[in-house]
């Protein structure tokens, strides 16, 4: 099957197996340990479990998709690892450091969803705020902010208060704040809402960036097309555990679909021979695309087509795109395992 | 503590550019201005007017601005969660806390001090005489708003800003019938009552201590003891209300 | 601040401020008996004066200078009307209880108690209670001095006032000559006239008024 594979593969660096070749001995960057968090209805005191057991590793420079629906933990578990909030059991170890101690985020970049920055300064004035939180020295943190503000399309707002920005621009102002202390983690959560298809790929084009200067990426999201296209794993939350973990690439590719070959001239009593077969045939135009389930059928129906002196087009696996597997995954009954 | 100052200058900003700031400086002005149209029918006592006038009412506005504006700092951040991006930056809790009450106590101290210059500056002009001590009852004013100010930002770590408000401006009442307060302990009936209300006085500010009002606008210098006293008192209260509100805001979770 | 985390932290946290908060009362216990305590004569006030003050909560000079304010123009009004001023000495008394050391509220009150009410007695007794707040005053000494002889004519009280005021710091000159005068020559009426010239000269503008009608007075009765 490598070969189909091979069609599969997503941009960037290669899925979760090719890990021992770059055997890196260093630290995980990011590390959660069985994470909990248990909130108590004020008024009930009725115990609800946001998230459950997650266990996770970064590696360094992957771009890692934290997906899940509304309500799933992943804002929790962002929270939990910017001590934002107290994980109520497990630890969170970034390079080493605990939320609790402030130095873990001193090279660590976040992006709030849906941010607000305050209303009355210009983001000039917040960077230079943001920058000094991180201890950068006044003539670097004022050069970044320029240079970011530049960067993200923003210098000719560069001294309008930020009550005034559109959520487009308050987003970019929020990458920008997130990026002026050259963090080399990213949480971002929601990085693409708000911006539109432009704004995406900018945002994008701006991660893979980031990503070969070593960077690792968290973010969060709800646009799945935009997540397959860029991240190097991916993992699902569902219902506050994680249902699923890997390479997009492996993930997909155990769910395979089908197969379809696309031919051309196909006579009437073929088809309909493939028809009483139980095979699926679609009329596109002067093609025929025949729809085949599994490995064995394909080969076999290969063959009788060859036979055939049917000219073949064209073979595609039409796998799972990474929606429909969310959706699969999410729509069962029991909690699913962890892939890898 | 760098992270402090940044926040300070950056609650500095956002004081000065809300109107209320404007309104209270207005005010100000407008207050000294007014008690010298006054002083004419003050039969002879315009220069006691004016000065009375000029520290009351700085010392009141610069109160009203650290209670009204201070017991909705912290919540306008949770609300409008401005505050995430900022704690997800390496600063502590306390520290951001810290920066607030530091933001705010410079901004209510330079009311007063500004009010302060503008009597001075009148005094001198309209009576050629520059009473130099009333700087010593700025120092004590400028002492009872850091305590004031460290007063609203601990009831605002862990309530609402209609009750930090509230809270605040009862125990500013209180704090200036302290005095009152151990001498009705005295008469207390049983020692249960007397004890209880010895605790409670120890707890509140004594406001009073920082009032030298009284003797400045009349030409009596603030004692050197006073002052240091008055400091010394103020900064150990301060001390200890941050602390407790640092204490309390490591502990807040952000849902 | 790392030691604040945990529980045992939020203990602590209270227990260091505890601390910080005894600190703080014990350095304000030492500087109160210290300073002696708070002075006798306040207690006195207690009874009558603390509604008053409290409520003035820390502004009481400004409350004071209020009611000054409101008692110039009372005064003023009724100069116009009735020439009945019932509600002065009351008043004075709320601005003195207000500012003890508001020395022109005084002397006023009792200018105008002994003077325009013809209730010297009355006047006596609101200087008194000036002198008690400001022992150091030498004009307290001095008007009680003076309504005691143009007021009740006692010249022996008069010359003893006198005296105290000599003797206490700040005071003009004249002031040692009037105290000479008395105690030499008491009961005359040419004394009675260069006190009335001095209030005439440097007085404010109501008792002004009231010395160049006394010195009117006094002109007519020369001879008799």
């Amino acid at each position: 099957m490598s070969t189909f594979r091979d069609t599969l593969k997503t941009q960037g660096p290669g899925p979760a197996s090719d890990r021992s070749i770059h055997a890196v001995p260093a630290l995980p960057l990011l590390r959660l340990e069985s994470l909990r968090k248990t909130y108590r209805d004020p008024m009930t005191l009725k115990p609800f479990m946001a998230v459950r057991d997650v266990t996770l590793e970064l590696e360094r420079g992957e771009i890692f998709g934290l997906l899940g629906p509304n309500g799933a933990g992943k804002t929790t578990t962002i929270k939990m690892l910017l001590g934002l909030v107290r994980p109520s059991g497990g630890r969170v170890l970034i390079d080493g450091r605990e939320p609790s101690d402030p130095d873990s985020r001193r090279k660590l970049g976040y992006l709030p969803e849906n941010p607000c920055f305050y209303d009355h300064l210009t983001p000039l004035e917040y960077l230079d705020l943001s920058g000094a939180l991180f201890g950068i020295a006044r003539q670097v943190r004022q050069r970044r902010a320029n240079d970011l503000l530049e960067r993200l399309g923003l210098a000719s707002h560069a001294r309008k208060p930020l009550r005034k920005f559109s959520k487009g621009m308050t987003q970019r102002v929020g990458l920008a704040q997130a990026l002026i202390n050259e963090p080399t983690l990213l949480i971002l959560d929601e990085p693409m809402s708000g911006l539109d298809p432009i704004g995406r790929a900018e945002v994008k084009a701006l991660l893979r960036e980031q990503r070969a200067r070593g960077v690792t990426v968290l973010m969060s999201s709800h646009v799945l097309a935009e997540t397959e296209s860029i991240c190097n794993r991916v993992g699902i939350l569902k219902d506050g555990a994680l249902a699923e973990v890997g390479a997009v690439s492996a993930l997909l590719a155990s769910g395979v679909r089908e197969w379809e070959i696309a031919v051309d001239r196909l006579p009437d009593a073929v088809v309909a021979t493939l028809l009483e077969a139980g095979h699926a045939t679609e009329r596109i135009g002067a093609r025929t695309l025949v729809r085949v389930a599994d490995g064995e059928a394909l080969q076999r129906m290969l063959r009788t087509l060859v036979d055939s002196g049917v000219f073949i087009h064209s073979v595609e696996a039409r796998r799972e795109t990474l929606e429909e597997h969310f959706v699969r995954v999410l729509g069962r009954p029991e909690r699913g395992e962890a892939v890898s | 503590m760098t992270g402090a100052f940044a926040i300070a200058q950056n609650t500095i900003r956002e004081v000065v550019r809300q109107r209320m700031v404007l309104v209270l400086a207005l005010f100000g002005v407008a207050l000294v201005a007014a008690s010298q149209v006054l002083s004419p029918i003050a039969l002879g006592e315009g220069r006691k007017v004016v000065t009375d006038f000029g520290l009351a009412g700085s010392s009141l506005l610069a109160t009203l601005l650290a209670v009204m504006l201070g017991s909705n700092l912290l919540h306008k951040e949770l609300e409008r969660r401005t505050i995430y991006a900022v704690m997800a930056k390496p600063i502590r809790r306390s520290e951001f806390l810290l920066g607030k009450f530091m933001g705010l106590w410079v901004t209510s101290a330079a009311l007063v001090a500004g009010m302060t210059a503008m009597v001075l500056a009148l005094l001198s002009i309209v009576y050629r005489d520059t009473p130099w001590l009333l700087l010593g009852s700025l120092t004590l004013t400028v002492v009872e708003l850091g305590v004031i100010t460290a007063v609203v930002v601990f009831f605002s770590s862990f309530t609402t800003p209609a009750l930090t408000a509230f809270f605040a401006m009862a125990t500013i009442v209180a704090g200036h019938f302290a005095d009152d307060l151990l001498y009705f302990a005295t008469q207390g009936a049983s020692p249960w009552i007397t004890r209880t209300t010895e605790a409670v006085y120890w707890l509140l500010p004594h406001l009073e201590l920082f009032n030298v009002r009284g003797q400045v606008v009349h030409g009596i210098a603030v004692a050197p003891e006073r002052l240091a006293f008055g400091a010394a008192y103020g900064l150990l209260y301060m001390i200890a209300l941050l602390v407790a509100a640092g204490a309390i805001f490591e502990r807040r979770e952000f849902r | 601040m790392t030691l604040l985390r945990g529980r045992g932290g939020l203990f602590a946290a209270l227990v260091a401020s505890g601390i910080f908060l005894a600190g703080a009362g014990m350095l304000q216990r030492s500087y109160r008996t210290q300073q002696g305590g708070r002075p006798a004569d306040e207690l006195l006030y207690y009874p009558s004066g603390i509604w008053v003050r409290q409520a003035a909560l820390g502004y009481e000079t400004v409350a004071a200078d209020i009611a000054w304010l409101r008692a110039i123009q009372y005064y003023g009004e009724h100069r116009l009307n009735d020439q009945r001023y019932d509600m002065i000495g009351h008043v004075m008394g709320i601005v003195t209880e207000l500012d003890p050391r508001f020395t022109e509220a005084y002397v006023f009150g009792a200018f105008v108690l002994a003077q325009e009410l013809r209730q010297p007695q009355r006047g006596l007794e609101l200087l008194e209670r000036g002198m008690r707040a400001n022992p150091e005053s030498w004009r307290l000494a001095f008007e009680t001095g003076f309504l005691h002889y143009v007021g009740t004519k006692n010249y022996q009280a008069a010359a003893r006032y006198f005296t105290r005021a000599s003797r206490l710091p700040g005071h003009p000159e004249y002031v040692e000559r009037f105290a000479a005068f008395t105690n030499q020559r008491a009961g005359n009426r040419g004394m009675a006239i260069l006190l009335w010239k001095r209030i005439e000269a440097s007085g404010n503008k109501y008792m002004q008024d009231v010395a160049r009608r006394e010195l009117k007075r006094l002109e007519a009765t020369e001879g008799i």
